[in-house]
């Protein structure tokens, strides 16, 4: 800067504004546009993709098929039962982790570069960008979401053939059904899915670091699984978001149930609200004395 | 709405647990003037600041800017309003010219998609940032964000530009720079309310101070009431015979003190000092040392700075 000439900006020369007011909308452009600039998302997405390949290679290869894992007696031979395998593994902690890595650090980042003081300097409101980076971190779980189901299904049944595959009561389900109900298996997973979200938003927004918000969904997860797993805390069960992502299963029993479905979405709905909840309650207060 | 202040603070009051960060003060800043609020670290400039952006909100108090207030006009109150607090930041994995294009179309504005528009190339030839507008942001200097931050400041055609300590962290050079856009800036008919810990940089640039202290108000007026307040200069004067020479002192209307080492420190009008001192030559003492030291303001700041607050 020694040597360089400043221009005086002047009414002629300074830029002239338009009068849009800025709201949502341009808060969701705004977090999408730094998504996109941002080589984790890149990397999730791409992994999305591409992951399912060797690990269905993987699984497709071995001498014993994991016949303890639900469809894992069949999944070396039949790509329904693989690409369900997958998904059992999946609800236990990959989809927990993927919508993390965006959520968990979408609003601990602003802090991380102390960029609040920037964004909330510029006339669009707290709840504005509330709300743009929670829509935000939700599309871009979906997206990954969707991206690995259809990586996984696509990559099984061309490694493992696409035969009909035998239901959890024993039934045969023809494969033109099976398509469908694969593909329903793993659309049903987006509701606790965003549950994730919602805690990982939560814990970035209270947390202010990333790590934090990235990591505990994970811990949490597992420590949810675990209490579902206890007897005593039976009726808890169902209310839990990682329950929720075992609500597939009864859309392979004959008959097919879809209690657990509708549980599932209720009590993600109700855990979403919750987090998202209390994250607006502390960031609507928060002094940004800091970023 | 036009002929409303461009700030009107009164009687702020904010809190951090048992610490009175800001306490009581009252700022009135008319459109069109460049303000200075003064005050050592910790005074409570920039929780003041951070206030008017409504990035914090008062106890007690009310504060308006053109007229608004955020407890009834909300994000309005931003409306004609930019700057930045404490150093800019942004996003470092952007260029400076993604972050502009950004933080545009977060204001509303009309940038196209590869952020080339005479909106974003006018903000960076006005901080001469154009050759480096296509770097990451973490590769910049930090002269080269505090640069960006008037940039991106800009961006919003500002009817008032709030800037916090703009030059700190500068190498000469580089305040120099800075002083110069920010004179330039107000030249143009901006509002500028500038927060330095600098006496020098608000005299040379603002028409009124408000010196904070310990979050209260320790002096509020034009630069000119600061002037005619301020004490006279000093100066440091080491002779070859420092006891003739202070006898010589008596004889003109200064004031002098000895310090431990034996070294004279007087003060008064530039003028008087300056016969003092040829007096001394002529008395064939050897003058080894004739050091100005702090400037009239410097001293003022330093004493209202370092007493108790007082509410003016």
């Amino acid at each position: 800067m020694s040597t360089a000439t400043i221009t005086p900006p002047t009414n002629a020369t300074t830029p002239a504004r338009a009068r849009a007011r800025a709201g949502f909308g341009a808060a969701l452009g705004f977090e999408l546009r730094k998504l996109r600039a941002q080589w984790r998302t890149r990397a999730v997405l791409l992994g999305a993709l591409l992951l399912p390949i060797p690990v269905a290679f993987a699984i497709h290869a071995q001498g014993n098929p994991p016949k303890d894992s639900l469809f894992g007696r069949y999944a070396t031979t039949n790509g329904f039962a693989l690409a369900l395998l997958v998904l059992g593994y999946a609800g236990q902690w990959v989809l927990p982790l993927l919508t993390a890595i965006v959520a968990g650090d979408i609003f601990a980042s602003e802090d991380h570069h102390g960029t609040w003081k920037t964004i909330l300097t510029r006339s669009v409101s707290r709840s504005a960008f509330f709300s743009a980076k929670t829509v935000a971190s939700m599309a871009f779980a979906v997206l990954t979401l969707l991206i690995l189901a259809a990586s996984t299904i696509v990559t099984s049944v061309l490694v493992a053939g696409h035969s009909d595959v035998i239901g959890l009561s024993g039934q045969l389900i023809p494969a033109a059904h099976a398509w469908r109900l694969v593909g329903a298996s793993w659309l049903s997973t987006i509701p606790p899915t965003l549950a994730f979200t919602g805690l990982a938003v939560l814990l970035s927004v209270w947390s202010r670091n990333a790590a934090v918000g990235i990591a505990a969904p994970v811990v949490i997860g597992f420590i949810l699984q675990l209490v579902g797993s206890m007897g005593s805390a039976e009726a808890l069960r169902p209310y839990l978001p990682t329950t929720a992502y075992e609500a597939w299963h009864g859309f392979l029993a004959a008959p097919s149930f879809a209690g657990p479905f509708v549980t599932g979405v209720i009590a993600s709905v109700a855990w979403t609200a919750l987090t998202l909840g209390l994250a607006w309650t502390l960031l609507r207060r928060r002094d940004i004395t800091g970023g | 709405m036009n002929d409303a202040l461009a700030v009107d603070a009164t009687g702020i009051v904010k809190s951090f647990g048992a610490v009175r960060a800001v306490d009581g003060i009252s700022v009135r800043v008319a459109p069109g003037e460049v303000y200075g609020v003064l005050g050592p670290n910790g005074a409570g400039k920039t929780t003041f600041l951070r206030m008017l952006f409504g990035l914090i909100r008062p106890d007690e108090g009310t504060l308006r800017v053109f007229g608004r207030s955020w407890d009834a006009d909300g994000t309005d109150v931003l409306e004609g309003v930019a700057g930045f607090i404490e150093a800019p930041r942004f996003y470092p994995y952007l260029t400076g010219r993604q972050n502009l294009v950004a933080l545009a179309r977060l204001d509303g504005a009309h940038v196209g998609r590869d952020g080339r528009s005479g909106l974003i190339e006018q903000v960076l030839e006005t901080v001469d940032l154009t050759d480096r507008a296509d770097r990451r942001v973490d590769g910049y200097s930090y002269g080269m964000r505090q640069r960006l931050g008037v940039a991106a400041s800009l961006l919003r055609k500002p009817r008032l530009l709030v800037l916090d300590e703009p030059a700190n962290g500068l190498d000469p050079a580089g305040i120099r720079d800075m002083r110069l856009l920010v004179k330039r800036l107000a030249d143009s008919g901006l509002t500028v309310l500038l927060s330095s810990h600098n006496m020098e940089e608000v005299e040379e640039i603002c028409d009124n101070v408000t010196i904070m202290n310990q979050g209260a108000v320790a002096f509020h007026g034009s630069i000119a009431d600061l002037r005619a307040m301020a004490p006279d200069p000093g100066h440091l004067v080491d002779t070859g015979d420092n006891a003739a020479a202070l006898a010589i002192a008596a004889r003109h209307p200064v004031k002098t003190e000895t310090d431990a080492d034996g070294i004279l420190h007087v003060a008064g009008p530039s003028d008087v000092v300056a016969a003092y001192v040829a007096d001394v030559v002529a008395a064939g003492i050897a003058l080894r040392q004739f050091t100005p030291t702090q400037t009239p303001l410097e001293a003022l700041f330093f004493m209202l700075t370092h007493t108790e607050a007082v509410h003016r």
